[in-house]
């Protein structure tokens, strides 16, 4: 075989991953060059949005667990990557109650970034196995629990958050470039992990856990590990997020926040890298609409009342849409592959017809 | 000397028991059954040796080792594997993933190829819905995956619990052919079976599970010439109302 068959061979079997990342740099060169400063900030956003998403994707996905949890992670590694690399001077002002020593610590950004997901990881390893046995309504709630225990502990601890107070000062380091690279390394890291092993056994416990345990899959332990690691990628997302947003208060960390990362999962379809991209794409184009259709309603007062809330009422309208017509969501549990539209019997491997059949 | 031997098993679902001190044996290359009507304990007595279900008492011996207490996937890396009742595959795995699932216990990318290769040899149909999700498979279909599943971790023991529920007697006619095969092949076997007609025309040995204990073991012509079969499935009134209430 010539090195390029062997290269359009592994693009072939790998083309939901062309299918996502190529759009995703050409667009993110585009914006970059003819873009306002406006839209820059934006993509940047997206592709931090996309690192959480990612990160929740990792576990909910394969898991077939709803996490609330998440949120609490990306703000733990928000907030240790932020006490890392922001300057002595600046948190002695900002913070007058943090601790000296973590008063002292300065790091350059990247290592506080890394920490910030270990820190995450770290609490998850903590909390977690308790939390893996179980599943179902018992699991959707005590994550839930999880996340309010999270939250509680951020807005209190003022020698370390600053209490509900804004945390200012981090410096401005996520750029449109590290964006985009973590976006990417993220992708590839929830691709890869959805076939490795511990992707596929976790999958077969979400699939029937019995049936599971039967052939020897360790469900808690699989879970569990998934979990940690899953952390530990959305305590990094936090920590680029904190870099780009560079203020920010507890409040950021919560359920509103959650709940636009799980509607963007739940659009798209949280079983497949695919979906869950999609549903980034979707959530956040339609977002950002709304907002300008509700500024411009309430600015040219068409109506004679104010309107608020447009955005999360027609995000949740959207969610129960798809969540009755299309379960999966958009895209549905399977991923995107070349060719996109397929001529009947033409082209189509006998891979490619089995999963276009599932 | 017997592969697997079971002394005094007994085990319980909450306050009911559901074993009494059951004792059976298996050795190298046999083909055993477990016969009996519903709910006298063949499939809790499966369920115990894989380590899915804890005993209360007794204990379980495999290969002069004792696994009474192991964790399934220790038992499973021992060489035991389970077909559980019910032909539970992963609906929504494809049914390589389903496979590769199978032979992670032991996984060696270059085994995996020629082991692939021979599942595909007794079972072609798997070849050709190899990227489908198992669960758009025919009931037969599965039942294969699950089987082919289970020899992908190269179990020393294989445990069947009830193949042919559910399937067409066509397809009943091919799975008993296929375990025949597979005894052939030199794989030893428990299989729990309702159908104790069909069972005990390929079984080497047999035993009469009634209401947690074995009532009768011996060869399948003992078994044959000295019980009644059909008595014991449909001649006293339990048995009649215990199959009323499954169908």
């Amino acid at each position: 075989m010539s090195v390029m068959t062997r290269v359009s061979a592994l693009v072939r079997r790998h083309s939901t991953l062309a299918i996502l990342l190529v759009p995703l740099i050409v667009a993110g060169i585009a914006v970059n060059t003819f873009g306002s400063q406006l839209l820059i900030d934006m993509y940047t956003y997206f592709c931090v949005s996309l690192c959480m998403v990612f990160a929740v994707q990792m576990f909910m996905g394969n898991s077939g667990i709803l996490s609330w949890t998440h949120i609490g992670f990306v703000g733990i590694g928000a907030y240790a990557a932020g006490i890392l690399s922001t300057a002595p001077a600046v948190k002695s002002m900002g913070v007058p109650n943090m601790y000296p020593m973590l008063v002292d610590l300065n790091l350059p950004v990247l290592p506080s970034i890394l920490i910030g997901g270990l820190v995450a990881a770290a609490v998850a390893a903590v909390i977690g196995y308790p939390l893996m046995r179980l599943s179902d309504f018992a699991g959707v709630i005590t994550l839930f629990a999880t996340l309010i225990v999270i939250h509680v502990v951020m807005t209190q601890w003022d020698n370390v958050t600053n209490g509900p107070r804004t945390f200012f000062g981090v410096p401005d380091w996520t750029t449109i470039t590290v964006g985009i690279i973590a976006a990417i390394l993220v992708i590839l890291l929830a691709y890869w992990f959805r076939e490795s092993a511990l992707g596929l056994r976790l999958r077969a416990t979400r699939d029937d856990r019995y049936a599971a345990a039967a052939i020897g899959i360790d469900m808690v332990l699989v879970r569990y590990l998934t979990f940690v690691v899953s952390a530990l990628v959305a305590g990094i997302a936090g920590g680029l997020w904190a870099h780009y947003i560079t203020s920010f208060s507890p409040k950021a960390f919560y359920m509103s926040e959650m709940f636009l990362l799980l509607s963007m999962l739940v659009i798209g379809g949280s079983g497949s890298i695919s979906g869950a991209f999609s549903g980034t794409v979707i959530v956040t184009v339609a977002r950002e609409l709304l907002r300008q259709l509700e500024s411009w309603i309430n600015n040219a007062h068409v109506l004679s009342f104010e309107v608020y809330g447009l955005t999360e009422l027609v995000m949740a309208l959207l969610m129960v849409l798809v969540l009755v017509w299309r379960p999966g969501g958009v895209i549905g549990g399977q991923e995107l592959r070349w060719p996109l539209i397929k001529r009947s019997g033409k082209d189509t491997t006998p891979a490619e017809e089995g999963q276009a059949a599932a | 000397m017997a592969m697997l031997t079971v002394e005094n098993l007994e085990a319980s679902y909450g306050a009911v028991k559901a074993l009494h001190g059951i004792s059976i044996e298996v050795a190298e290359g046999e083909l055993v059954a477990l016969l009996g009507v519903n709910g006298v304990g063949k499939s809790t007595t499966l369920k115990s040796i894989s380590g899915v279900l804890r005993p209360v008492k007794g204990t379980i011996t495999f290969l002069g080792e004792p696994i009474t207490n192991k964790t399934p996937e220790r038992i499973v890396r021992r060489g035991i594997s389970l077909v559980p009742e019910g032909r539970e595959i992963f609906g929504s795995l494809t049914v390589e993933e389903n496979l590769r699932l199978g032979a992670f216990s032991v996984y060696k990318r270059d085994r995996y190829k020629a082991d692939l290769e021979e599942v595909f040899e007794i079972f072609p149909i798997l070849k050709d819905r190899f990227h489908q999700a198992g669960g758009l498979l025919s009931g037969g279909e599965q039942q294969m995956l699950a089987i082919a599943r289970a020899l992908m971790a190269h179990p020393k023991l294989l445990m069947l619990d009830e193949p042919s529920l559910g399937l067409s007697p066509a397809m009943t006619d091919q799975i008993f052919a296929l375990i025949d095969s597979l005894r052939e092949r030199g794989s030893t076997i428990l299989l729990v079976e309702q159908n104790a007609e069909r069972a005990l025309e390929i079984v080497d040995r047999a035993y009469l599970l009634a209401n947690g204990a074995v009532e009768f073991a011996g060869t399948a012509e003992e078994l044959r010439r000295k019980v009644d079969i059909a008595s014991v499935y449909f001649g006293d009134e339990d048995a009649t109302d215990s199959c009323e209430v499954t169908q």
